[in-house]
């Protein structure tokens, strides 16, 4: 027996056993609504039911569009009751990119004007939140009518909502919408301004101030102004009543006073200072002080124990640093986030606001960082924070806190946090934790330390080689292989060679008689004896462990070692090391084991290894001062590290400026020797660089807009490199393109354009550059695209043949 | 300034109870989203935060009984404490409307659950109404209407 009602529908859903039978009721269902609902002649009852149970069906996931127009039509009913039901699923099925909202816009149009003031709400929320651009335009009037002449503060809210929405819409509507309204007829009238009212002003005002754009004509902004000049204390004041103790039940949340109130009047008037800082607007600006007070009084009345407290001063601090106000500002909105980070401890766990507070502080770190730093101790206790997501932004915070004050007490607080969660056993003591999690936090740290590595002063590097080996220690077995280098480099460039080679000398006798040791460890104690084994032998110390006889024996290890487990990484590193090692020894045993070492691989089936196999054992048997000269130690390493965002900028600068003087200087020379009148300089624009056209380039098009020279900078077999030089003719060009193509035999690499593919002057050049490698005659296709201030844009295309071929 | 993307309910078992969109998007979209978050959520231990980064939002959720109450807000625009607290006050509100309110309820009488939702966020996901009386006078007023409709019909 098919359910008739819905809520036979929802039990026989629940009720199925199985998927399948879920299933095959819910597609009987589907079938059966939409047969229903193409019957004209059903009753209205029916008709909602059967509405309803396609609800049902939205919820479930299943595909409701068939419904769409009865939705829409059950909202043409007389009946309050049909209504409803029609707004809710019309609501619900439909959005706003579908074409049959214009079906809606009559009815809509009808029920905003309707006597039901219920029936205007439920149009309202569904122009909420069906609005295109044409409802917005064709409705907003009958919905600023409602704002107008509504007494009721239930329509009044729900059309200042509305108003909001179709203002971002449509942004001209900013330029109608009466601002005024707000000051003289809602907000001064004594009974209106209920929470729900206020919240409608905040939001019209932010979509208001949000929507500002230079397209703004002159005179509606002026009179933006002028209310906000009369808004910005009201709406200081509103929130200053609401910070009180005496709490009105309606608006109690644990405590505080409407905190979402709260929280929107402070991000409203965060928009109009925001905004009013933009246009300069001084008469609104003169409020900050106010506001500021106000924000400090809030942070210091607000309850910080529960969340809606929290919430409000979270709100504040975010204020404080989007508009980067005064630095006691800043400090106190650290302050608070740091005791966001306390707070967890004792009283109540509270994951939330530590998220929150170290994502902040992630994110104002660098305007504040000795105020961050006082909360350290509180920074690194949530590396110990049983969520990942925590321990992960405390991490970050911590390398971001990390400077050369702190730099060992941090270190070793982040040594200390890596042992624990390299420990194998991790993953099991901490149930939250999974291995990858870990693994990305080690290799996360192990990438920062690094980089820190720098950053010791060249008095502390023992205590820097010291914590790289701790780290190795730690994490040499988890670490991606290639860090090592890094790990070689900084070891490598230390040159305090009294205590260098004092803790590697203790390094190298724990990993030679540690049969455990990871593989990092091995890798870098393989190394060192390459290295250093002449020095460490000279090293004065009771304990014989190290000598020539245990280092070869040790590589000898490994090596045999490394058979099984096909680690060719280390052969490649034991090879090389007994090379070097063979050099500075003189016991024959030793030697030999050396030379077995490299011979044994002469066969090997990896050829990278084989093919070093067979050349080490000609330098091998080269004599020793030879072979001295040739293994030499390493100097030292200049590293080359991909820098981050900020200091590439500065760099960028730093080259711009250097270009730029070289560039003028060549300019200044050309334009004596040709005695040509000085070209017209860019004056708006600060770094003006100027291309030069080289001597000996050739012209290879020229259109009416621009000129194309070619400038070969090298050509040899194989490869070719040359520069192409854009001038530009007629009025400034915007957006140039330029794609080439070459022969198949050939490979080309096409340069940026260089200064700037746009705002080319007259008279400017522009340049690219080429490179080409294959083989072949040296032909060239090119397509232009450009943007021409007068003619808009423009394609040109040409091919041309150069003299030359590789 | 709160400016909700979608609220979704649901269930320990992974089953949707309630969806709300505030933003338009493709069946595809939605499908993938409650798809990917369901596990993710489901998965979460009572220790953790209850943010999350999800794609390019921040997903936030809270858990009453049986219900996982979920909430994709924007970031740097939401505030993450005060929609948590958004949604407390919709559960509130929905216990004093049905009575010590539980999954079931919510179940057979979702339009309820989305009238309730209704009057308190509007538009493209911005709170309209903190006052749980205003919200719950609202409701039943309506509520009243539909009755009296209904019984018109059974006397005429």
């Amino acid at each position: 027996m098919a359910a008739s009602s819905l809520r036979s529908f929802i039990k026989d859903v629940r009720a199925a056993k199985t998927l399948a039978d879920e299933r095959s009721i819910v597609t009987k269902q589907s079938a059966k609504v939409r047969t229903k609902l193409r019957d004209d002649h059903l009753p209205h009852s029916k008709r909602r039911t059967n509405i309803q149970k396609l609800l049902y069906l939205y919820i479930l996931g299943e595909k409701t569009h068939f419904g769409q127009v009865e939705c829409i039509n059950l909202i043409a009913s007389d009946q309050f009751v049909d209504k409803r039901l029609g707004y809710l699923a019309t609501n619900l099925l439909l959005d706003e990119q579908q074409d049959l909202l214009t079906l809606l816009t009559n009815m809509l149009n009808n029920d905003l004007t309707h006597l039901n003031k219920y029936i205007v709400s439920l149009a309202l929320m569904t122009l909420g939140s069906l609005s295109s651009n044409e409802l917005a335009r064709d409705l907003y009037p009958d919905v600023e009518a409602i704002m107008q002449s509504s007494k009721d503060p239930f329509l009044l809210k729900k059309a200042l909502q509305v108003v909001a929405k179709l203002i971002c819409k449509d942004a001209s509507l900013l330029e109608i919408f009466p601002l005024g309204f707000l000051t003289t007829n809602i907000l001064s009238s004594g009974l209106l301004p209920t929470h729900g009212v206020w919240l409608g002003v905040c939001k019209v005002l932010t979509a208001i101030l949000s929507n500002i754009t230079s397209e703004v004509p002159e005179p509606t902004i002026n009179e933006i102004v002028q209310q906000l000049k009369v808004l910005t204390p009201q709406l200081l004041s509103k929130l200053s009543s609401l910070n009180t103790k005496n709490l009105e039940p309606a608006f109690d949340v644990q405590g505080v006073q409407d905190p979402f109130l709260q929280c929107e009047l402070i991000s409203t008037l965060k928009w109009i200072f925001k905004i009013s800082t933009e246009l300069d607007a001084k008469d609104v600006l003169s409020f900050t002080d106010k506001f500021s007070d106000l924000l400090t009084q809030l942070a210091t009345n607000t309850d910080t124990h529960k969340n809606p407290g929290q919430a409000v001063l979270y709100e504040i601090t975010r204020t404080i640093f989007d508009l980067n106000m005064s630095q006691p500002l800043r400090i106190l909105g650290i302050n608070i986030l740091g005791n966001f980070l306390k707070t967890g401890k004792g009283v109540k766990l509270n994951n939330n606001i530590k998220y929150v507070a170290l994502n902040t502080l992630i994110d104002v770190v660098k305007r504040e960082p000795d105020a961050v730093q006082r909360h350290r101790t509180f920074i690194s206790s949530c590396l110990y924070d049983p969520d990942i997501s925590i321990k992960f932004r405390s991490l970050e915070l911590t390398f971001a806190i990390l400077n050369e004050d702190n730099l060992l007490e941090l270190v070793k607080e982040i040594i200390c946090f890596l042992e624990k969660i390299a420990n194998p056993n991790f993953d099991r003591l901490s149930p939250y934790v999974d291995i990858d999690d870990s693994k990305d936090l080690i290799v996360y740290s192990v990438d920062h330390l690094i980089e820190k590595f720098d950053l010791y002063p060249e008095s502390k590097e023992s205590e820097k080689l010291r914590n790289l080996f701790k780290i190795l220690g730690v994490v040499g077995g988890i670490i991606n292989l290639d860090t090592i280098n890094e790990f070689l480099i900084t070891i490598n460039n230390i040159t305090k060679w009294a205590d260098k080679i004092g803790i590697l000398f203790e390094m190298l006798q724990a990993t030679i008689s540690n049969d455990r040791a990871n593989i990092g460890s091995q890798l870098v104690s393989i190394w060192c004896i390459g290295e250093y084994a002449d020095i460490l032998l000279k090293f004065e110390s009771n304990d014989k462990v190290i000598n020539e006889i245990s280092m070869a024996n040790y590589l000898l290890k490994l090596d045999s070692g490394s058979r099984i487990s096909n680690n060719c990484l280390l052969i490649h590193y034991v090879m090389t090391a007994a090379l070097k090692l063979s050099s500075k020894i003189s016991e024959p045993a030793a030697v030999e084991r050396l030379r077995q070492i490299i011979k044994s691989h002469s066969k090997d089936p990896n050829l990278s290894i084989q093919t070093k196999s067979i050349q080490y054992e000609l330098i091998f048997n080269q004599p020793n001062n030879v072979k001295r000269l040739m293994l030499t130690a390493m100097p030292k390493f200049n590293r080359n590290r991909v820098v981050n965002n900020d200091e590439q900028t500065q760099l960028r600068k730093l080259q711009h400026q250097q270009e730029n003087a070289k560039s003028n200087t060549t300019a200044d020379l050309l334009l004596d020797l040709l005695s040509e009148p000085a070209p017209t300089k860019n004056k708006n624009k600060a770094p003006a660089q100027h291309v030069v056209l080289p001597e000996n380039s050739t012209l290879i098009n020229e259109s009416n807009q621009l000129e194309v020279y070619s400038f070969p900078v090298s050509i040899v077999e194989g490869n070719a490199h040359f520069e192409l030089y854009f001038k530009n003719k007629g009025p400034e060009v915007t957006n140039l393109q330029s794609l080439c193509a070459v022969p198949k035999t050939q490979k080309l690499i096409l340069g940026q354009i260089h200064p700037s593919h746009n705002d080319i002057g007259i008279n400017q050049f522009v340049k690219q550059s080429l490179k080409i490698s294959g083989s072949g005659n040296l032909k060239l296709r090119v397509k232009l695209s450009y943007t021409s201030r007068d003619g808009g844009p423009m394609t040109e295309q040409f091919d041309h043949k150069f003299n030359h071929s590789i | 300034m709160s400016h909700i993307k979608y609220l979704l309910l649901v269930s320990r078992q992974g089953k949707v109870r309630l969806m709300k969109w505030y933003q338009p998007l493709t069946e595809k979209a939605k499908t993938k989203i409650i798809n990917d978050l369901t596990p993710l959520i489901l998965g979460r231990k009572p220790k953790m935060c209850n943010i999350l980064d999800y794609s390019d939002h921040k997903v936030i959720y809270r858990r009453y009984a049986s219900l996982y109450f979920i909430i994709g807000i924007t970031p740097n625009v939401d505030n993450e404490l005060l929609c948590l607290d958004l949604v407390h006050r919709y559960v509130e509100t929905m216990d004093v409307y049905f009575g010590n309110v539980c999954e079931l309820d919510i179940i057979f009488n979702f339009a309820k659950a989305y009238d309730i939702l209704n009057e308190m966020v509007m538009c493209d996901g911005s709170l309209a109404e903190s006052s749980k009386k205003e919200v719950l006078y609202a409701v039943q007023t309506m509520d009243g209407m539909d009755d009296n409709d209904k019984l018109e019909k059974v006397l005429s």
